[in-house]
């Protein structure tokens, strides 16, 4: 699943820590959320919408959704 | 240095280890090299029962102070980390003594004693503690 968390994170100039002493996790947790090796829980994901302010489907795009998006589209462009 | 002022459960897991698990470890240490001081001496009765229960004890211990960790541990992240250690522990102890357990079967080594399986999960847990730690740095 991929992320926004660091242009987020940029946005407000906040550290991997700043942002990890908000969300009570460690500052390991972020970068590990950041660069996609590790999926938050979706009370996590709803605290980092929080904190943000976006919905959660701003801050983390799904993958396979994303893909199955492209493929339909693609389906319809030919169909038409 | 933030994260360790913030993470209670740690500081407990730590404080647990401290006081209990390392009292427990240095009295098994210390039994393990008497006993084969005086192993000639055939303890028998109660007295044979104590160094096990003893043994035991220490496993037990490590296990209730792992599990208080990980119920109490508000970090997913943390807990993701320790449970893939711990998973890394069993797995590798399961292998090596199922390995060794089939040289001995052919006379190629010697017996391992059972009670260094709990001391070599343990090992083997930290050791995979360390390289998940760096891996996610």
């Amino acid at each position: 699943m991929k992320n926004r968390l660091k242009v987020l994170r940029a946005e407000r100039d906040w550290s991997q820590g700043d942002l990890a002493q908000r969300l009570e996790v460690s500052r390991q947790s972020v970068n590990a959320i950041e660069t996609g090796k590790f999926d938050p829980s979706l009370p996590l994901a709803f605290k980092l919408a929080r904190l943000f302010e976006r919905p959660i489907e701003e801050i983390f795009t799904d993958e396979e959704e994303r893909s199955s998006e492209s493929g339909n589209q693609q389906v319809s462009e030919s169909a038409s | 240095m933030t994260d360790r002022i913030k993470n209670l459960a740690r500081y407990r897991m730590e404080d647990r280890m401290l006081f209990i698990g390392m009292p427990l470890l240095v009295a098994n240490i210390a039994l393990a090299i008497w006993g084969s001081g005086y192993r000639h001496l055939h303890p028998a009765g109660v007295l044979a029962y104590l160094p096990a229960i003893l043994f035991a004890l220490l496993g037990v211990a490590f296990i209730v102070i792992f599990g208080l960790y990980l119920s109490e541990e508000q970090d997913e992240f943390q807990r993701a980390i320790w449970v893939q250690a711990l998973l890394w522990g069993i797995g590798a102890t399961l292998t090596v003594i199922t390995f060794w357990g089939s040289l001995v079967e052919f006379e190629l080594v010697k017996d391992l004693k059972l009670m260094f399986v709990f001391p070599l999960f343990m090992l083997i847990t930290c050791i995979a503690r360390l390289v998940l730690k760096l891996r996610y740095r």
